[in-house]
């Protein structure tokens, strides 16, 4: 047996040695890259997510808050809401939970939105509603069929009712009938029962706010469409702040009231005229939340403060959105503060991180939340944007 | 049987001779530039990674500077006549009804060379943090605009472009220097009949 493999002369303990040495280093360089590889497998996808989240955010965000507050453009009133009442609400207003029932009139982590559609539907009350929870008679819209004159307004559709008193609600159309121009509306209540004049029109409404719920580790950043659903957005967001910027100016009268053709003011509701007092609210005659008689002048006057030089944004501060005076006034179920007229840039912050515990380090500037994340290689840090935007129809010059 | 495989086995190893180790040294070497390629590739996507996010980051900016310009009055008063905007200060934050030129037409090379009332510097966040000609310290995009009156009607038309550069990145707006990380956005506005 040994002849037989005396023909392979076999290693010397030196070439062992050295074959040994190569085969070390060659192992230690496979599992040098071997180690930080399977780190960055796990934590890059994660950073493409959140950036894709982030971004996805952004887009829904400003596809949105850009609109706030476009109004009507054919029929009785034409032009942005900011001329009737305030389109964005720094809280949830809707149907279900709304913050205004429970006394809350400002939340940094919650936003809603009103505007007016490209859509067909849109008309004005013809006769007083006895009851706010009466059906509205409406008038006819024009351009539409012989038999079919409301031909825009369908069941379901969401709707939003103003008037030039500063009152606003939406509601859900229950049923139309169509012959009899009545719109029903059994879920929705208003805050008031509206007169002739009064516009009616299809809304978008959007309420986005930010569940943070530890227990069951729920992060989301939410849109809610004022009826009844919730539905999440974007995931794992542990951010989700707005801040807002306004006109310095109040609003002016630029007309008087009396003058058939508006806008009168520079934005806001218009005073009822001199000396004609508002049943529907609790201000004087000749007064609404913006505007007020001077006892010097007997002028109707700004009631709302000079911020700053005219024509600048300032910044709100939330004690300046909560104070008053409130619009339509202080008892209205729908009221708001007058200075969310003045609203002309929103600032939104918006922070998302890994839903992965393992990839995130101990709470502090780079976690919101923290995790159980030890290596370097493998920590995935929240990531962050601060954006503003200007919505396109709440300056009137334009 | 197992006697004879065994022979079979021996006489067959008994004609190799192993390998030289000049051999081994080479393949070890292609080994180790094999893996280091393979762990470059880790770096590259990590890179594509955070350019994406810049990207992603400076699109948001431009777009925002683009709303910003887009807000500002440019209109008809009730009478017909224009209205137009030519003081607001939008390259500060937040933005001054005086002390900038709103509207007016840029001088040329907004784009490419930082100007005051034309520029603005943000950070990694988006965060405002200063403006003039000069870049402050811990200045991430650099963001520059130009507003031109449409040649063919100067008067009611106007071309916004807006530029967002990484800190440091060449500044010539021409194609030959455009990295894919340099964002630029055009839009127009024209005055709306009401």
């Amino acid at each position: 047996m040994m002849r037989d493999s005396g023909g392979a002369a076999g290693f010397t303990l030196f070439e062992m040695l050295i074959a040994m040495t190569i085969m070390l280093f060659v192992v230690a360089g496979v599992f040098s890259v071997f180690n930080p590889s399977q780190g960055a497998f796990q934590a890059q996808p994660e950073v493409s997510d959140m950036q894709q989240r982030l971004r996805m955010g952004v887009d829904t965000l400003h596809k949105d808050l850009v609109m706030a507050g476009a109004g009507t453009y054919s029929g009785a009133a034409v032009g942005t809401l900011t001329a009737f009442f305030a389109p964005i609400l720094p809280y949830r207003v809707g149907t279900q939970a709304s913050d205004p029932a429970s006394g809350v009139f400002f939340r940094s982590d919650a936003i809603s939105i009103m505007y007016v559609p490209t859509t067909a539907s849109q008309c004005s009350i013809r006769d007083q509603m006895p009851q706010p929870s009466s059906e509205v008679k409406v008038n006819a819209q024009p351009g539409c069929p012989a038999r079919d004159p409301l031909c825009g307004f369908e069941q379901g559709m969401r709707v939003l009712i103003f008037d030039d008193t500063g009152s606003w609600d939406t509601f859900t159309i229950t049923n139309v009938q169509s012959d009899a121009l009545h719109l029903q509306h059994r879920d929705d209540t208003f805050s008031k029962a509206y007169g002739p004049g009064a516009i009616i029109t299809q809304v978008s409404m959007h309420t986005y706010w930010l569940r943070s719920d530890v227990q069951s580790s729920q992060f989301q950043l939410m849109h809610y469409d004022g009826y009844r659903t919730d539905e999440p957005v974007v995931d794992n967001v542990v951010g989700f702040e707005t801040a807002y910027l306004g006109e310095s100016e109040p609003p002016v009268l630029h007309k008087p009231v009396t003058d058939p053709v508006g806008p009168w003011t520079t934005y806001g509701p218009k005073p009822p005229a001199m000396g004609v007092d508002n049943r529907s609210d609790s201000w004087g005659a000749g007064e609404n939340c913006a505007f007020m008689v001077d006892p010097a002048s007997g002028a109707q006057v700004p009631r709302l403060a000079q911020l700053g030089p005219p024509g600048s944004l300032a910044a709100l501060a939330p004690s300046q959105l909560t104070d008053g005076p409130w619009c339509p006034d202080g008892a209205n179920p729908n009221r708001y503060d007058a200075d969310l007229l003045r609203i002309r840039q929103i600032r939104v912050r918006l922070r998302v991180q890994t839903g992965e515990p393992a990839l995130r380090g101990p709470a502090g500037t780079l976690y919101t939340r923290g995790g159980q994340g030890q290596a370097g290689d493998r920590l995935v840090p929240d990531q962050e944007i601060r954006f503003d935007v200007s919505p396109r129809n709440l300056n009137l010059g334009r | 049987m197992a006697g004879v495989s065994t022979r079979r086995l021996r006489g067959r190893l008994a004609c190799q001779d192993g390998f030289s180790l000049s051999e081994v040294m080479v393949a070890s070497g292609i080994l180790a530039t094999g893996l280091v390629t393979v762990a470059q590739l880790f770096a590259v996507s990590t890179d594509a990674n955070r350019v994406a996010r810049r990207t992603s980051t400076a699109t948001i900016l431009a777009e925002q500077k683009i709303e910003q310009l887009r807000a500002l009055t440019w209109g008809f008063d009730p009478l017909g006549l224009p209205t137009s905007d030519f003081s607001t200060s939008v390259a500060v934050s937040p933005p001054q009804a005086t002390g900038g030129t709103g509207l007016s037409a840029s001088p040329p090379d907004t784009l490419t060379t930082s100007t005051t009332g034309f520029a603005d510097y943000l950070d990694a966040y988006g965060n405002w943090i200063g403006t003039g000609a000069v870049t402050p310290s811990g200045t991430v995009f650099v963001r520059r605009w130009s507003i031109e009156p449409l040649p063919t009607n100067p008067n009611n038309t106007l071309i916004f472009q807006v530029m967002v550069t990484r800190i440091g990145q060449p500044t010539a707006a021409g194609p030959a220097v455009r990295l894919p990380d340099i964002v630029r956005m055009v839009s127009v506005k024209t005055r709306k009949a009401t």
